[in-house]
C-alpha cells in the first residue's frame, strides 16, 4: 500500500517537471530579443542626482546621458548631448551648444530650458525638483565651483564658475550631470526618483525591486542605434549562482565575478571575460594623530615590509595589480619612474630596531569584512599584511567590522592602521589627491582624509591644480604633490582592483570603460 | 482554554514591550549614524542636521520611542532612507513572497517529515530507521545554502526542470496583486498559466527551505512514536490485525498531530532565518534579504519596524500553533489522565 503512495509522490515530482515546459525559455542562442545583465544587488534609486551605489549608476548609464561623455574606453572627453563646447580663456565660463533634434523618452525636446532643469534642481534649493529628502551629495562636491547656469540662446547654455576648476569638464561627463526630462517630475510626482526619463539608448519600463529593472530600446535614439529590443538588469545575489546562470545562458552578462574563477573561464567558449585596471586604489591608512604613527620612520618601516606584488596575487587572486602611487596609472601627473616604495624587508627591520619603543605594544589594524572592488577579500589582505609585518618584528592585532562601522571608525579617527580604498568619480587626479591629502577633507566625522594629514604646501598644490587649465602645467603640479606624498607618506597605496565584466561569448559590441561605468547600449549578437 | 489564551496574550504583550525596547536600543547603539550613512561622504553636517530635524530624530529618546510605537501601529512606517520607498509598501511586497515560500516549505517539510517518521515506524526495518535519523540530522548539520546550490545544479543546470532562481518570468507580467501571494492571486483571477509559472519558480526554493522543518518534524515524531504509550497503542492496533494505512491514518496521525503543529510553529522563526539563505541562493525577492540588507545599510526605519513586525509574527505563529496543538491534543479533550 505504502509503496503505491510513494509512487504517487514520485508521479507528482515528475508532473512538476512538466512545468518546465512553460515560462520563458532561456536559450543559449544569442538573439536580439533581450539582453539580461545580472549583478549582486539592486539599484537603490534611479535619480542621477541622488545616487551613489554602482548598481543605480550602472542602470542609469543605459537610460540617461550627459552634455559630454568619455570617448569609449578612454579618459578623453567627447561631445554627447552637447555637440560642441568652449571654455573661456580665464577658465570661468563653459558654454555648451546642444545637439538639435534630440528628444527625451517622454517626447520632451532637448533645448536650453529642458537641459537646465537637471542642473537647477540640484543647485537651487527653491526649485520644485530639489526634493527635500534627496542628498544631491555630488553636486556639493564635484560641482561646488559652479556659481550659475544659464540659458544663452534656445540651444545654448553656459556654466559660470566662482573660480577656475579644471576638473569640471570631467565631472560633467559623469552620472550626477546626466540630463533627465523636466516633465517626469509632473508625471510621476513622489515616484519621480524611481522613474528615470532620459535620452539614452534604452528607456525605462518597469522596476521590480530586488528582482529586475526592465528597459526597452529607444527607437528614436539620436546616435548609433542600439540593437537589443529589451535590456534587463536583474539581481542574482549569490556569486556562484550568477556564474552558473551565465554559463547556462539564463543571463547574458554579469559583474561581481570572483577573480579566482577567471583562470577556469579561460577555456570556456561560452563566456568572455573583460578585465582592465579599475578606477580605484586600496590603501593602508596611518592615523597621524596616533603618537607612534606620527613618526615618519615607523610609517616607513611598515611600508617597506609589505610586498605589494605578492599581495596583489594573494589578496586579489589575480583580480588586480600592485599600486605604486595613490592613483591608477595613466592619470595626469602620474610619474614616469615606476616604483615609489620598493619592497625592502632588511631596511624595514633596521627601522623597527631603531624605533623599538614604538613597537612594544601590538599595532591595531582595522579592516572591514565586506568585499570592495579593490579588496575582494579584505580580511585576507589584513592577514597577509599581519604576516609581512610580523616577519620584520612588528606585532599586529587585526580588528574586523562591517563596512559601515569601519567607515565610521575611519572618519572619526578611531583607528591606528586601517585598510580602505577609494573609487574615483570623474577620472581626474584631483578626485584622488584632494580626497586623501587635503586638510579640508580632514574633519572628524565626515573625513575622507583618514590619516588626518595636514600640510599647507600640499593644500597649496591641490588648490593650484584646480586652478590650472593648461594640462601640461597641471600635470607638473600633481607630480610635485606626489613627491610630497612620498616624503610624508600619510597613506600607503597597496593595490588597484580590476574592472571585470563577463559576457556570454555570443554577444559583441561591449567595451570596458576607463571611468568604470557600464555601457550596454551597443551590445549585439555576434 | 480561555485562561490559556489569556495567559498567552499577556505573554505576547510582554514580548512586544521587551522586543521594542531591545530593537530601539540596538538601533541607537549601532555605531555610525544612519543619516551620515545615507547622505554619504560629501554632504555637509548642516544638511544632515536639518534632515535629522525633519525626520524627528533630534528629539528626546523617550519621544522617539513613543513615536516608534505610534507609527508602528498606525502603519505609517516612513520612507526607506536608502530607496525613498515607503517602508510599509515594501513590506507588502516582500513579506508575501517569503510567506509563500515558507508556507509551502512548512507544508512540504511537515508532510515529508510525517511520511518518513510514519514509514519508519510501521516498517520498522534498519533502513527506514537510518533514513529517519539521517534526515533528522541532515537539516541540522548541512547548511541550507549548500543544499540550495546542489538542488540548483541538479534540477536547474543538469535536468533543466526548474529555473535557476527568481520569482516569476522577468519578461512576463506577474498576476494582479491582491494578496501579494502569487499562488493565491492566480487562483483568484483564474489564470492557470500564471499559476503554473508561479509554481515553476516556487517549487525548488520551497523544497530547499523544506529541509529545515522536515528535519525537525522527522526527529520529533520519530521520538514521539517510540514513546512507550504510543508504542503500546501501535502494538495493540497491530494485534487487532489492522493494516499499516489504517493504523497511520486512523490513529497515529491523531496522536502525532499536536506535537507536529508545535514543532512547525516553533521552527517558523528559524525558517525566516533559513529564508534569508534560500532567498539569496534562489534570487528570491523576499523579506529575509530585504531585512538583512536594511540592517547592513543602516536603513533605520525599515530595520526597526520590520524587526519588530517579524518578532511579533514569529511569536504569533508560535502562539497560534500552541492553541491549535492544544485543541488537537486528544489527551486534553478527553480530560486524560496526565493533567
Amino acid at each position: 500500500m505504502l509503496s503505491r503512495l510513494a509512487s504517487l509522490g514520485i508521479g507528482v515530482v515528475f508532473a512538476t517537471g512538466l512545468f518546465s515546459g512553460c515560462g520563458e525559455k532561456t536559450s543559449a542562442e544569442p538573439s536580439d530579443e533581450v539582453f539580461i545583465f545580472a549583478r549582486g544587488s539592486d539599484a537603490q534609486k534611479l535619480d542621477p542626482a541622488d545616487v551613489e551605489d554602482g548598481e543605480s549608476v550602472n542602470t542609469l548609464a543605459q537610460i540617461c546621458e550627459g552634455l559630454v561623455r568619455f570617448k569609449s574606453g578612454t579618459s578623453e572627453i567627447e561631445p554627447c548631448l552637447a555637440e560642441a563646447y568652449t571654455i573661456s580663456e580665464d577658465g570661468l565660463r563653459y558654454r555648451f551648444k546642444l545637439r538639435p533634434g534630440v528628444e527625451f523618452h517622454d517626447g520632451t525636446p532637448l533645448n536650453a530650458d529642458t537641459a537646465l532643469f537637471s542642473f537647477l534642481r540640484q543647485m537651487n534649493e527653491e526649485h520644485p525638483g530639489h526634493l527635500e529628502e534627496a542628498s544631491f551629495s555630488y553636486w556639493r562636491y564635484l560641482y561646488q565651483d559652479i556659481e550659475k547656469v544659464e540659458k544663452v540662446s534656445d540651444m545654448e547654455i553656459e556654466f559660470r564658475l566662482r573660480e577656475p576648476n579644471a576638473s569640471l569638464i570631467y565631472s560633467l561627463a559623469v552620472f550626477p550631470a546626466y540630463l533627465i526630462s523636466p516633465k517626469a517630475l509632473d508625471t510621476y510626482g513622489d515616484a519621480f526618483q524611481r522613474n528615470p526619463v532620459g535620452t539614452g539608448p534604452y528607456r525605462f519600463v518597469e522596476w521590480r525591486p530586488d528582482e529586475a529593472i526592465l528597459m526597452e530600446r529607444n527607437d528614436l535614439y539620436w546616435g548609433e542605434k542600439p540593437t537589443m529590443k529589451r535590456l534587463v538588469m536583474t539581481v542574482v545575489p549569490d556569486n556562484t549562482v550568477r556564474l552558473l546562470q551565465l554559463k547556462k545562458g539564463a543571463i547574458h552578462g554579469m559583474d561581481g565575478l570572483q577573480p579566482a574563477e577567471i583562470p577556469a573561464l579561460e577555456n570556456d567558449e561560452t563566456v568572455t571575460v573583460y578585465q582592465d585596471v579599475g578606477l580605484n586604489v586600496g590603501y593602508l591608512v596611518y592615523n597621524l594623530d596616533v603618537e607612534r604613527l606620527a613618526r615618519k620612520e615607523v610609517r616607513e618601516a611598515i611600508a617597506l615590509a609589505i610586498d605589494r606584488d605578492s599581495l596583489a596575487k594573494v589578496g586579489l587572486s589575480g583580480g588586480g595589480r600592485a599600486a605604486n602611487y595613490p592613483l591608477p596609472v595613466g592619470f595626469l601627473g602620474y610619474p614616469e619612474n615606476e616604483d615609489a616604495i620598493p619592497y625592502d624587508p632588511e631596511r624595514a627591520r633596521e627601522l623597527v630596531a631603531r624605533n623599538a619603543d614604538a613597537f612594544e605594544e601590538p599595532i591595531r589594524l582595522n579592516v572591514m569584512i565586506d568585499p570592495r572592488p579593490y579588496f575582494p577579500d579584505p580580511v585576507s589582505v589584513a592577514s597577509f599584511i599581519q604576516g609581512e609585518l610580523e616577519k620584520v618584528g612588528i606585532e599586529v592585532d587585526v580588528v574586523s567590522s562591517d563596512f559601515k562601522a569601519h567607515l565610521d571608525d575611519l572618519r572619526n579617527g578611531e583607528i591606528e592602521l586601517g585598510l580602505i580604498g577609494w573609487i574615483g568619480d570623474n577620472g581626474d587626479t584631483d578626485n584622488f589627491l584632494s580626497v586623501f591629502f587635503a586638510s579640508w577633507a580632514a574633519e572628524k566625522g565626515t573625513a575622507t582624509n583618514y590619516s588626518f594629514y595636514r600640510n599647507d604646501e600640499m593644500d597649496g598644490l591641490l588648490r593650484a591644480g584646480r586652478r590650472e587649465t593648461d594640462m601640461a602645467k597641471r600635470g607638473e603640479i600633481y607630480e610635485r604633490a606626489l613627491e610630497l606624498w612620498r616624503r610624508d607618506l600619510p597613506i600607503l597605496p597597496l593595490v588597484h582592483g580590476d574592472n571585470i565584466v563577463a559576457l556570454n561569448s555570443g554577444y559583441e559590441g561591449f567595451e570596458l570603460q576607463r571611468i568604470a561605468d557600464l555601457r550596454l547600449g551597443w551590445i549585439r549578437p555576434r | 482554554m480561555l485562561g490559556f489564551i489569556g495567559r498567552k496574550v499577556a505573554y505576547l504583550g510582554f514580548v512586544y514591550l521587551l522586543a521594542s525596547v531591545a530593537i530601539f536600543a540596538a538601533m541607537k547603539l549601532i555605531p555610525e549614524d544612519p543619516l551620515v550613512a545615507r547622505y554619504g561622504k560629501h554632504v555637509p553636517l548642516e544638511k544632515i542636521e536639518a534632515e535629522r530635524e525633519r525626520l524627528g530624530l533630534d528629539r528626546s529618546l523617550g519621544g522617539q520611542f513613543w513615536e516608534f510605537h505610534i507609527r508602528f501601529w498606525s502603519g505609517d512606517w516612513e520612507n526607506s532612507l536608502r530607496t525613498g520607498r515607503p517602508a510599509a509598501e515594501d513590506l507588502r511586497k516582500y513579506l508575501p513572497a517569503t510567506i509563500e515560500l515558507s508556507g509551502l516549505a512548512m507544508l512540504f517539510g511537515g508532510g515529508a517529515g510525517i511520511a518518513v517518521a510514519m514509514y519508519s515506524r510501521v516498517r520498522g526495518n534498519e533502513f527506514s530507521k537510518k533514513a529517519a535519523m539521517s534526515l533528522g540530522g541532515m537539516g541540522l548539520i548541512v547548511p541550507i545554502f549548500w543544499i540550495g546550490i546542489v538542488m540548483l545544479v541538479i534540477f536547474g543546470v543538469w535536468l533543466e526542470w526548474f529555473p535557476m532562481g527568481g520569482r516569476f518570468g522577468m519578461l512576463e507580467a506577474p498576476p494582479k496583486a491582491v494578496t501579494g501571494l502569487y499562488l493565491v492571486d492566480c487562483l483568484l483571477s483564474g489564470s492557470w498559466g500564471k499559476l503554473a509559472e508561479a509554481l515553476y519558480y516556487l517549487l525548488l526554493p520551497s523544497c530547499c527551505l523544506a529541509v529545515y522543518p522536515m528535519a525537525g518534524v522527522t526527529a520529533m515524531l520519530y521520538a514521539r512514536l517510540k514513546e512507550p504509550e504510543v508504542d503500546a497503542l501501535y502494538v495493540s492496533l497491530r494485534s487487532k490485525g489492522y493494516g499499516s494505512l489504517r493504523i497511520v491514518f486512523g490513529h497515529l496521525l491523531r496522536v502525532a498531530s499536536a506535537p507536529v503543529v508545535t514543532v512547525l510553529g516553533t521552527t517558523f522563526g528559524g525558517l525566516l532565518g533559513g529564508a534569508f539563505l534560500t532567498e539569496t541562493v534562489f534570487s528570491w525577492p523576499g523579506i529575509g534579504r530585504y531585512m538583512v540588507s536594511s540592517i547592513i545599510e543602516r536603513d533605520l526605519f525599515v530595520a526597526q519596524y520590520l524587526l519588530l513586525m517579524l518578532i511579533l509574527l514569529i511569536f504569533c505563529v508560535a502562539f497560534f500553533s500552541d492553541v491549535v496543538a492544544k485543541a488537537l491534543d486528544p489527551r486534553g479533550k478527553e480530560g486524560g489522565d496526565e493533567r
